[in-house]
């Protein structure tokens, strides 16, 4: 009964003066809504990348490096400042790469796959994707081979490669989203089973080469599946390597470094941090698909702090006016507390109002905020999933997710800050002395 | 009969050594129940210093301040404004009011801040309003009524939790004389018919006179106490009572 009287009487209190209060809150507001929003944003994509990652699998796959190379990949640039040449004896083996003692070494850690290891020897220059259906020739952006692992990759249609023994001697290749129209096919399904032609140019002879390939599946749209290119089956990748690396010196291939190699591990028996370990004891390191998946999350998380402190920085000014607002009301009622406290109010009570006007103020600036936030968060979201919106190949994305987890703890926090800021006036106003406030001009 | 208010000895000084100022000194004084008492005295003579000490305002540096045979001293601050919430109504020249709330907001503080639930409160309040002749302007905003409605919705204010005593400093004060007439007429009625104690602090003799007692003040001591013999008196039969 006591609480909601001094609530009401706060409430009553804050309306006396409409438009301050209304300023006070719009300052709270401004700092809710940025942060709410950030939350929101960062929840959504975290969802997201989290759906991605679940429906890549792969959970068991881990990829080996030699020590130094996780920070060498981090940052290719000279970071660390000019480091002085020093020419390699012949037969040393390059810095960052493995030795065959190395991995020897790794086939034989308890837990990890020897047979698994895979290390495909990467190569660049230009080819294209074509077809019979048309003379439009389409630019290759970037292949990959499926690693060692359960990866299952969403497909729009057909199959994934090398999931048998009978597919891994299959010449076959999984292309991304929009291919299959643009290579002359009228769907997805209609180029599942066709075969197309890689074309490449072999960088020592110039001439041009052609491979035949038959198309496996397409990639479903995806943020993360989206962005690995089209997937070689082994046998097509080995074949088009020994094509790409004709006309070199005839032991170049075999000479090429092994940087890094992909392999499964027991994860019956290991966590991934666990696996870490055993391979940092062994002295090599290790990637594991949550690591791969933090690449994309640390970069985004970097941008959200930044806007998180943003907001931060509007509800440390808006805490400020709270003090302001509050002490101006202390003097302007000054009076009235006097009179309050000679008619047998306690302190303790003048305190109680006060600070609960200061802590209504945070609970309107944040719930505002929150329902302005989610107004717009809402909006935006249907409108980048309307046809012509940026996502709208990804309908499963909620660019913000609102949830009771990640809104009322703001609320929660900005009241609590809210309470501090009103500390300080309510103080002041519980220590007034009756006499002196009710001479008080 | 026992005094409502029993002052002994009461010495009020302001401020420490070199700067110090005796506001009053060895002030002995004994209000009745019923009474109508008059405090006058120049500005800064000591009488509003008298007056809120009465009041339990404010504590005195030395002596001793019985309200209904409770001594103040030994009361501490919860039970102190309990006392003052529950025993003594106020009416102050400058009104006090919170001039944004409406008549019936204004009358119900008392009774808000004791922890009256609100059917009761309107339900008292609306008794009080009748007293003064002001229950049709319960809805009013406060500032929209005139000096002499403030002063009456000030006093419904004042006896709105049945007090025992009323304390008004320069109730008129504020006020045209024919308008001044008509709240101390209220205050009187209030003292005849309901018994209520009246402490009125003021400068106008002819109010004072109104009062069955004058006690004048004059650099912090009492000069005058017209009822001296009377409070003698009682408080001798109290003690032999005793």
């Amino acid at each position: 009964m006591k609480f909601f009287e001094v609530v009401r009487t706060a409430n009553h209190n804050l309306l006396r003066n409409k438009i301050r209060t209304l300023l006070t809150v719009l300052a709270i507001f401004v700092g809710s809504f940025t942060i709410v929003l950030n939350v929101a944003i960062n929840s959504g994509v975290n969802s997201f990348i989290d759906e991605q990652t679940a429906s890549l699998g792969g959970d068991n796959f881990i990829m080996l490096m030699p020590p130094g190379s996780a920070e060498m990949a981090s940052s290719m640039t000279a970071k660390n400042g000019p480091i002085e040449f020093v020419e390699k004896k012949a037969g040393e083996v390059e810095i960052g790469a493995f030795s065959d003692d190395d991995i020897e070494k790794l086939k034989n850690i308890d837990g990890i796959d020897g047979d698994s290891f895979y290390a495909p020897r990467p190569f660049g220059g230009t080819g294209y994707f074509a077809s019979n259906k048309t003379d439009k020739k389409y630019e290759i952006q970037s292949m990959m081979i499926l690693p060692p692992g359960n990866f299952k990759i969403p497909l729009a249609a057909g199959e994934l490669v090398d999931q048998t023994d009978e597919a891994k001697k299959k010449s076959q290749i999984i292309l991304e989203p929009g291919y299959a129209k643009a290579l002359g096919y009228n769907n997805d399904e209609d180029i599942v089973g066709e075969t197309i032609t890689v074309n490449f140019k072999n960088e020592v002879t110039g001439e041009w080469f052609k491979i035949d390939v038959e198309v496996a599946g397409v990639e479903a749209s995806g943020v993360v599946s989206g962005s690995m290119g089209a997937i070689m089956s082994r046998t097509f990748y080995d074949k088009l390597s020994d094509a790409y690396y004709a006309g070199y010196p005839k032991d170049y291939k075999d000479s090429l470094p092994t940087y890094y190699i992909m392999a499964t591990y027991d994860t019956g028996r290991f966590t991934e941090d666990e696996i870490k370990q055993v391979i940092t004891d062994a002295g090599y390191e290790a990637w594991t698909m949550s690591d791969m998946m933090g690449m994309i999350r640390t970069f985004f998380d970097a941008i959200m702090v930044v806007f998180t402190i943003f907001g931060g920085i509007a509800l440390l000014a808006a805490a400020i006016g709270i003090v302001n607002t509050l002490l101006m009301s202390v003097e302007e009622r000054t009076r009235e507390i006097g009179l309050d406290k000679a008619l047998g109010m306690s302190s303790k009570r003048v305190y109680a109002e006060f600070a609960t006007e200061a802590i209504l103020l945070g609970f309107w600036g944040s719930a505002f905020g929150v329902f302005v936030a989610m107004l717009i968060g809402t909006l935006v979201n249907s409108a980048v999933h309307a046809p012509g919106g940026f996502l709208e190949e990804l309908p499963t994305f909620q660019l913000f997710e609102f949830t009771p987890w990640n809104i009322l703890p703001i609320v929660i926090i900005v009241m609590f800050i809210a309470f501090l800021a009103g500390t300080v006036p309510a103080w002041k106003a519980a220590h007034k002395n009756p006499i002196d406030a009710l001479r008080y001009e | 009969m026992e005094p409502v208010i029993e002052v002994k000895k009461l010495t009020k000084v302001y401020g420490k050594r070199s700067t110090a100022f005796t506001a009053l000194k060895n002030i002995n004084l004994s209000i009745n129940p019923g009474e109508s008492v008059a405090i006058v005295g120049k500005s800064g003579s000591g009488k509003s210093t008298l007056m809120h000490l009465l009041a339990l305002l404010d504590r005195p540096t030395s002596g001793s301040i019985e309200v209904e045979g409770i001594d103040s001293a030994n009361l501490k601050n919860k039970a102190l404004n309990k006392l003052r919430n529950r025993s003594f109504g106020f009416v102050f020249q400058q009104f006090f009011m919170n001039p944004q709330d409406s008549v019936l907001e204004n009358v119900v503080l008392p009774l808000k801040i004791a922890g009256v639930r609100r059917k009761e409160r309107k339900k008292l309040a609306e008794k009080a309003l009748r007293t003064v002749g002001l229950s049709n302007r319960a809805k009013f905003k406060a500032n929209n009524l005139s000096g002499g409605q403030k002063q009456r919705v000030c006093i419904a204010r004042a006896i709105v939790g049945n007090p025992k005593i009323l304390f008004a400093d320069e109730p008129t004060g504020n006020l045209d004389s024919a308008t001044g007439d008509k709240v101390i007429k209220l205050l009187f009625d209030l003292n005849k018919k309901k018994g209520v104690t009246l402490i009125i602090v003021t400068h106008d003799d002819d109010l004072a006179m109104m009062c069955d007692r004058q006690i004048r003040i004059s650099d912090g001591k009492i000069v005058k106490n017209t009822a001296e013999k009377t409070k003698k008196t009682s408080t001798k039969l109290t003690k032999g009572e005793k």
